[in-house]
């Protein structure tokens, strides 16, 4: 058997004759920009002021890492390492707003879907502030807190927050009542019903409002850093916009895209799938 | 010694939930259940039996008339009174053993002893094998086993039932029944069992209590005196009593005859 049949066993093996085909297929818009984009870097359809050549956005990681000296200030954030401080600004913004604004959504979710009042008092108020955009608090942010990590956290907390509240609040509402009649009687306290029923039974909505809290949440960041931050990814894209340095754009967007993508494929998808199926809510062959 | 359950009184009403109009669920509902005993009420469907249980439970509270288990009067749930219910009760993100081990979670009992026990209820309704698997992939009667070995492990003063066969198939039914049997022989538990199946009322316990339509009136209260270890479907068909009392029974739920012919 010839190598490159031998490397399409192996691969059919590993994944699956379907979800080769869907990876295949799904990958073929991406062959083509890249193609088209590789041949402007030859014909030059378009100035590499428009698109920078492959070579150009690669050699930016270069330009932009310059004078640094190595792992340890890569991790003190030098600004010698601009490309990975503000990849870390970004994802230390991330995550101190889904610290801040995981429990507190989900907190006040599970409120509202236990009880009718508190639910009337914060849903309208909740589709109001969902209504606007995360990005359209910007202007606001910048009067309020200035331009810095405050601004990025409000307008991060404004999308997560509203998010998982919603989510918690559904998850819930869905779970049967007999579930926490149940654990009354066997003597479960309020809280045990809260911990022991409302929280595991609304999960799977908790964590698909994970998954939408980081992509919406991660789209207002890197358009709350251009306008109304000091540092990170969407800081770097204009600020090098602004200098004509397109290649660092280029690079600004492949690593948000990548960094989004990474994240949901291999962190939070799979969470799902695991809740869904412990749940037993995805019906699975044996 | 005084019945384990005692009920005098007891009547509800509750504002229907569209129109607003007071419903009148029960009405004076006066009963007793000794220890040990099984107890069944059979009853047309809107009579007010499952009213009286979540009343029993606590889940619902009440205003005329008194509950007590133990002599301790009823207020709110507790794991004195356990539940079981018709379907849709164990935890599905809890596995079978950590669901039957729950009631004694919530008492906090240690983690040794809370193991042995639900070995202990796992054997007894059936389940070995089956301890880490998820309800999600079990059948309905097994469902319903497990449901019933976590009411019985946290060890309550009274077992409430809500009409827990309903949800499965007849053949299944049809064991779960024998099996509940053999359990109660077994266990020695106090249970009062609800149902509209006269069938099934008439061949689980030792009394069975009849309800009117509503308002929920205890209508006629029907002896079936068969020893509870002679109890098997195989042998009700040419037993005389059970014909007897099923037959009473199933008239007194059609209003063909008044309470006092019974």
């Amino acid at each position: 058997m010839s190598i490159p049949r031998n490397i399409a066993m192996a691969l059919y093996r590993r994944f699956g004759r379907q979800r080769l085909r869907r990876i295949a297929l799904g990958s073929i818009p991406f062959i083509v920009l890249i193609t088209l984009w590789y041949m402007n870097g030859i014909f030059h359809w378009l100035p590499p002021v428009f698109i920078p050549t492959i070579y150009s956005v690669f050699e930016a990681i270069f330009v932009l890492q310059e004078g640094c000296a190595g792992i340890v200030e890569i991790v003190a954030l030098d600004n010698n390492c601009l490309m990975t401080t503000n990849i870390f600004s970004s994802l230390g913004r991330v995550v101190l707003a889904m610290l801040v604004g995981l429990p507190l959504g989900i907190g006040f979710g599970i409120l509202a879907g236990m009880n009718r009042t508190v639910s009337k008092f914060l849903e309208p108020i909740g589709i109001f502030a969902n209504s606007i955009s995360g990005i359209a608090w910007v202007p606001l942010a910048i009067v309020w807190f200035g331009v810095g990590w405050m601004t990025t956290l409000f307008i991060m907390l404004n999308t997560i927050f509203w998010l998982m509240f919603f989510n918690a609040m559904l998850g819930v509402r869905g779970i049967s009542r007999t579930y926490e009649q149940s654990v009354l009687t066997l003597g479960g306290s309020s809280w045990d019903v809260i911990t022991q029923v409302y929280l595991p039974g609304a999960m799977p909505s908790i964590i698909s409002g994970m998954r939408m809290s980081m992509g919406f949440g991660w789209r207002a960041l890197i358009a709350a850093e251009m306008i109304g931050g000091d540092s990170g990814l969407g800081f770097m894209i204009f600020s090098s916009a602004e200098e004509y340095k397109v290649e660092e754009v280029f690079l600004g967007v492949l690593i948000i895209s990548m960094i989004f993508l990474l994240t949901d494929r291999y962190l939070l998808m799979p969470l799902e799938k695991w809740t869904s199926n412990r749940w037993g809510l995805v019906w699975r062959p044996a | 010694m005084p019945a384990k359950l005692i009920v005098q009184g007891l009547s509800h009403h509750y504002p229907d939930e569209y129109t607003g109009e007071s419903v009148h669920a029960l009405d004076d509902i006066n009963l007793e259940v000794e220890d040990g005993e099984f107890v069944s009420v059979v009853g047309p469907s809107g009579c007010g039996k499952s009213t009286l249980l979540n009343i029993l439970a606590g889940l619902l509270p009440y205003r005329e008339g008194s509950v007590t288990v133990d002599g301790n009067v009823i207020d709110g749930p507790g794991h004195d009174r356990g539940v079981v219910f018709q379907e849709h009760a164990i935890l599905p993100w809890r596995t079978v053993a950590r669901n039957i081990g729950h009631g004694l979670e919530l008492q906090k009992v240690p983690k040794g002893e809370r193991n042995r026990k639900v070995k202990e209820f796992i054997d007894l309704v059936g389940l070995e094998g089956f301890e880490d698997r998820y309800p999600h992939e079990l059948s309905g009667g097994m469902k319903q086993r497990c449901a019933v070995a976590r009411t019985l492990c946290a060890d309550p003063v009274v077992m409430l039932m809500d009409e827990p066969f309903a949800a499965v198939d007849a053949q299944t039914r049809i064991t779960l029944q024998e099996e509940l049997i053999r359990i109660s022989i077994a266990t020695k538990k106090t249970i009062l069992f609800i149902t509209h199946a006269v069938d099934e009322a008439a061949f689980l316990a030792d009394r069975c209590m009849v309800f009117s339509r509503r308002p929920g009136r205890l209508i006629a209260t029907v002896d079936i005196n068969i020893p509870r270890q002679d109890r098997n479907w195989n042998e009700m068909s040419s037993n005389s009593e059970f014909t007897r009392a099923r037959d009473q029974i199933l008239k007194l739920v059609r209003g063909e005859v008044s309470a006092d012919e019974a």
